[in-house]
């Protein structure tokens, strides 16, 4: 089959009658399990593996990836009215949709994101069907050297995440890093810093995390000020206003395509590399964002441009993530582990014989992306209305609602009664983080890439020797980061004589 | 007089009433017991999961052949090791079940691993759903043809491997300190995902793993197997001698043989089904039997092929001594499994 059969096969197939109902199904269940705080992609396609049994293989893909793509739109949603992630992927969204909220501008805010979030998933899936014909030699491109040196690249955009304070967000990011290495350590299988807690063996889970540092914290930052989230709006925005700012929003996000290009492409190279999840894609993407903005003191106080690159990066992810599922049957995310196992129950097996016999099948796939996210984006649009309404119901009626569904969704993924402890704790801890003004993103990024970089470190060590980073591709990278990180502590410097002269 | 003659009479009746309850409860067997009743089935990882998957696809015949209602309760945690344990001390009146990884708890309660609330030998197993046949794996671009080719290699064999005591690590260290080969393992992948991708890559040459995760790579002419498990032969790999075959032509057959045959019991007790120690007898004979009609059933068996999911079922009494020989070891092989466990090998 070549590329244009499989390509024309493929979107007859995902537009079919057979098929579509079942991607719109897909698609807005995955919205709504988006939107709810704690529930992820994962969760989304968990749910939804139960029910291919009985379908045929391109409508399965449909309702379980439909299902998947939608989650980040939903999740995005959440995070600009609410201040809380809906997924953990929104986290980076917290940092410029909320005081956008408080501006004036949700429905811009929200227009943008769902636009930014349509486009990214595109270009990530555009880039998958581009990358065909070298699939299985681009996933192989990253082996644990080259993931310490991207991961640890990554790690140095704490730096410019913060706002301003660069000694506190070191300190959040190290204490992040100190959090990750909570558990059993399987390279040396010692416990470290579990305290002889068996629940702490495991690590602490990201969702909970999460959901603590930022939603839990609001929460409680809400209550003590009282109010209504939506802080120095007095009057919700009529819905007509709110309708005419999301079209505004959209067009800002197809005006701004250069943004969504570069972003969407950090998300999907990071997709590609097993092991680091989305979560750190945004953030990255809104580093690179703040980096390349004209003005980058806005950055935190409500910028488009924030909004942008972090939802675009978000949902561009899922492309690079799929590459490596496809190309040889291994799974570079919890996500993907379910879509695999989803694959095999729809009798489909993805690797080499997939690419040459089943291309159809691989563009059903490229093509729900797209138009999953479409269709989230269009329904997204009538979910704004309601829910924008909510965020100026008072502090006393509005923090117990959603209390409990933050701590239903933490307690959702694992069943754990201890992750509630877990998002309580972390709740507490954003909360001070904020009022001492801490970065809490910087904190969460070492949370998420301390695992990567200090297993693939090790790991690399092992196969390549104490020198690894002197191979070709790893020196590359490696000059990378030192450029980044020597440009950045210089205007570090600039900023702060200018500052004081 | 009249008030003594009515509770005479109150006093009668009560006794009759628990006698007739008593006899009903005596009467009621197992069928009945389990009609309408809600099973509980414990799945020890989170969903999406091959444990998951097989819990899901099972539920419904066991349903068909029970007349319970069974809900699966994913309860992940410490590799397994928490569900294991909830089905361990569970109440033992038969509606808590679930499925276990059988070799991973046989390792860590052999290394005494702190959080191991159970002995694998007293839980009352219904049946076996699948044991992984564990083969070795190696890059066909290594230039490695056969196993012998990896027992005379001059430099390190690198073979790669997940955590500490996990069963890809496990498998490594002891068959080589068994054949005595040249080799390096390297450990501290995040998932048998991430050791398949360094073997695609050629980081590593070869890993140890289950049949079912290398099919793919093997069909795909990437990964060739030389050798594995099966003391019999496995069907999956006919050509391809088994690591008791070389072992046969060592100096000291008879020790090798001794310590492959308790890896490979380990390998054998591979996904089973278990109640909690203490069930009535006569409700594990009604669950075993039910189990076996639904791992039996044709359209199971449809479903499990069309999934591509092996089914290797074993009855409950051959699990029980499966899992007796798993864990009762002599003092040296014990010894020998704890430190490769404990990565001291």
């Amino acid at each position: 089959m070549t590329i244009i059969e499989g390509m024309t096969s493929g979107f007859l197939q995902a537009i079919s009658l057979g098929v579509l109902p079942f991607l719109v199904t897909g698609a807005i269940f995955g919205l709504i399990i988006g939107v709810i705080p704690g529930l992820s992609g994962h969760f989304a396609m968990a749910m939804a593996v139960t029910f291919l049994y009985s379908m045929e293989p391109a409508a399965g893909i449909a309702f379980l990836l439909g299902a998947h793509s939608t989650v980040a739109q939903g999740g995005g949603l959440t995070a600009i009215l609410f201040s809380t992630p809906g997924t953990g992927q929104n986290a980076a969204t917290l940092l410029d949709g909320p005081p956008m909220r408080d501006k004036g501008q949700a429905g811009l805010a929200v227009g943008a994101a769902m636009a930014s979030c349509f486009l990214g998933a595109t270009f990530g899936a555009i880039a998958l069907a581009l990358l065909i014909p070298v699939l299985r030699d681009v996933v192989l491109f990253f082996g644990p050297p080259e993931i310490f040196v991207l991961a640890f690249l990554a790690l140095t955009f704490v730096s410019i995440l913060g706002k301003e304070d660069m000694t506190r967000s070191m300190i959040a990011a190290l204490m992040g890093l100190m959090l990750a290495m909570i558990g059993v350590d399987n390279v040396t299988n010692t416990e470290r810093f579990t305290m002889g807690s068996s629940d702490l063996a495991d690590g602490l889970s990201l969702v909970p995390a999460i959901l603590g540092l930022f939603a839990v914290a609001e929460m409680i930052e809400l209550w003590v000020r009282g109010g209504s989230l939506a802080k120095d709006v007095p009057n919700p925005l009529s819905g007509r206003e709110t309708q005419k700012q999301i079209f505004a929003g959209i067009g800002i996000a197809f005006s701004k395509w250069w943004l969504v290009l570069r972003c969407s492409a950090i998300g999907t190279i990071m997709g590609l590399i097993p092991g680091l999840g989305s979560a750190p894609a945004a953030f990255v993407a809104y580093g690179h964002a703040k980096q390349t903005s004209k003005d980058k003191a806005s950055f935190g106080k409500g910028n488009i441009e924030g909004v942008i690159g972090a939802e675009s990066a978000n949902d561009a992810v899922e492309g690079g993530a799929l590459a490596s599922t496809l190309a040889f049957g291994i799974p570079g995310s919890s996500s993907m582990a379910i879509l695999l196992s989803g694959l095999f129950i729809l009798g489909l097996e993805t690797g080499p014989q997939m690419l040459n016999d089943n291309l159809d099948i691989v563009f059903v796939m490229i093509f729900t992306i797209i138009i999953g996210n479409l269709i989230g984006t269009v329904i997204g649009m009538f979910l704004v209305n309601p829910l924008s309404r909510a965020t100026s119901i008072r502090a006393s009626y509005m923090v117990p609602v959603l209390l409990a569904i933050i701590v239903t969704g933490a307690y959702a993924a694992d069943r754990s009664l201890f992750d509630i402890g877990i998002a309580l704790v972390f709740g507490v801890l954003g909360y001070l983080m904020k009022v001492l003004n801490y970065s809490r993103a910087a904190l969460l990024i070492g949370f998420v890439l301390g695992f990567a970089v200090e297993k693939n470190l090790y790991l690399a060590l092992l196969i390549d020797g104490p020198f690894f980073f002197m191979e070709p591709i790893p020196l590359t990278l490696t000059l990378i980061t030192i450029t980044f990180l020597g440009v950045n502590i210089f205007g570090f410097f600039r900023d702060r004589r200018k500052e004081q002269s | 007089m009249r008030r003594k003659f009515l509770k005479g009479c109150a006093a009668t009746l009560a006794v009759a009433a628990a006698i007739s309850s008593a006899s009903v409860a005596l009467a009621q067997t197992a069928a009945e017991f389990y009609d309408g009743k809600n099973i509980k089935f414990i799945v020890p990882y989170k969903p999406g999961g091959g444990y998951d998957e097989y819990g899901r696809m099972l539920a419904p015949y066991l349903e068909k052949h029970t007349g319970a209602r069974v809900d699966i309760v994913n309860m992940p945690g410490a590799g397994g090791m928490k569900g294991a344990n909830e089905i361990f001390n569970s109440p033992s009146d038969g509606l808590t079940i679930g499925i276990i990884n059988g070799s991973a708890m046989v390792t860590n309660e052999i290394a005494g691993i702190e959080g191991a609330n159970y002995k694998v030998a007293d839980y009352n197993f219904l049946g076996r759903v699948v044991a992984d046949q564990r083969v070795l794996a190696v890059s066909t671009k290594t230039g490695l043809e056969t196993y012998e080719d990896v027992l005379k290699s001059e430099s390190p064999v690198l073979l790669g491997a997940t955590g500490l005591g996990g069963s890809t690590y496990v498998d490594a260290v002891i068959v080589g300190t068994v054949m005595g080969n040249n080799q390096k393992v390297i450990h501290g992948f995040n998932s048998s995902s991430d050791v398949r991708q360094a073997l695609l890559r050629g980081d590593i040459q070869g890993m140890w793993g289950s049949w079912g995760s290398a099919r793919k790579g093997v069909a795909a002419g990437d990964f060739r197997i030389v050798t594995h498990s099966a003391r019999d032969g496995d069907p999956n790999t006919p050509d391809i001698p088994s690591v008791f075959d070389y072992a046969a032509k060592l100096d000291d057959p008879a020790n090798a043989d001794e310590i492959l045959i308790a890896w490979d019991a380990l390998s054998a007790v591979g996904r089973p089904v278990a109640a909690p120690p203490g069930v009535p007898e006569d409700r594990v004979v009604f669950l075993q039997e039910a189990f076996a009609k639904a791992m039996t059933d044709p359209e199971f068996v449809d479903k499990a092929k069309q999934s591509k999911r092996d089914l290797n079922y074993s009855d409950g009494a051959t699990m029980a001594r499966l899992a007796k020989s798993a864990t009762d070891l002599t003092p040296e092989i014990r010894k020998l499994f704890v430190a490769a466990i404990n990565g001291e090998l």
